[in-house]
């Protein structure tokens, strides 16, 4: 798929979503509230998917010495910072009117707003090293450990008793969800899945740039520097 | 505010935040390749 079908696809399902969302029938006991939940559940879920495929691009990349598995890690993680924005500033949305409160010291919430900094942290350490293997070898490191924060973040609501609902579809017995609601969310999930795979493709463009400037910086400097440094061949010694 | 008050609210963030990022790529990916072009 070329890379202007995939945006175009995603253009599309994103409005699709928003349309479904919309105006499927209101939830019998949060009433209208329930729609910001079709925008909510698909940015966590992303943030999830993001952070995972940072961590396989990282591992790939030790393994295989490739900086193409470290841009697409880099990607990842930047575009699931945006989406663990989102995940945090929709239920914000969603809590002042439903709990009460924009923010409480929930497991869940404290939970992924930690891994939402530390996947800032992630970026910084990226801009702040030199030299691109440098860079990919740590920052995989990085990536792995990571990645240890999603299982911990997806099943703090089962391990810990806090405000936040448990799991409504990933959950042993049946999903606990209505069919047209369901379809909403899963409607959200799908579009927003294929809008992440559009942003990263572009995002993974934009690192390859600003990887060959590097290369080519640190080519200058090599240059520069043997200009300055090496004797000329002719040079009598003193 | 409305219930659907909140949900336009958060509509609009989430709308907005990925429309500001699809142009946050667009410019960054514009100047990176005029700055790969000057060499």
């Amino acid at each position: 798929m070329t890379k202007r079908t995939l945006e175009f696809a995603a253009a599309g399902l994103l409005l699709t979503a928003l349309v479904v969302g919309l105006t499927v029938p209101p939830d019998a006991v949060q009433g209208d509230f329930q729609r910001i939940m079709y925008a909510h559940v698909p940015s966590a879920w992303l943030a999830y998917l993001a952070f995972g495929i940072t961590m396989i691009g990282s591992i790939a990349y030790l393994v295989t010495s490739k900086l193409r598995w470290d841009r697409l890690a880099g990607a990842s993680a930047e575009v699931g910072v945006v989406f663990t924005g989102l995940a945090l500033a929709t239920g914000m949305i969603w809590g002042k009117p439903v709990w009460g409160v924009w923010w409480t010291w929930d497991a869940r919430l404290v939970l992924t707003a930690a891994m939402f900094f530390v996947y800032l942290a992630y970026l910084a350490l990226r801009r702040g090293i030199d030299g691109l293997e440098r860079r990919a070898k740590r920052s995989a490191l990085f990536g792995i450990v990571a990645a240890l924060q999603i299982p911990i973040v997806h099943f703090s609501v089962v391990w810990w008793r806090g405000l936040h609902q448990p799991p409504t579809i990933l959950r042993p017995d049946d999903p606990q969800i209505d069919g047209p609601l369901l379809f909403a969310l899963l409607m959200g999930v799908f579009a927003f899945t294929v809008v992440y795979a559009a942003l990263v493709r572009r995002r993974m463009d934009l690192a390859l740039i600003e990887d060959s400037l590097v290369e080519a910086s640190r080519a200058g400097e090599d240059v520069a520097g043997a200009a300055v440094t090496a004797p000329s061949v002719g040079a009598k010694p003193r | 505010m409305s219930d659907w008050g909140w949900v336009a609210f958060a509509y609009l963030v989430v709308y907005g935040s990925l429309g500001g990022y699809v142009a946050s790529l667009v410019f960054r990916i514009r100047r990176a390749r005029a700055e790969a072009d000057r060499g």
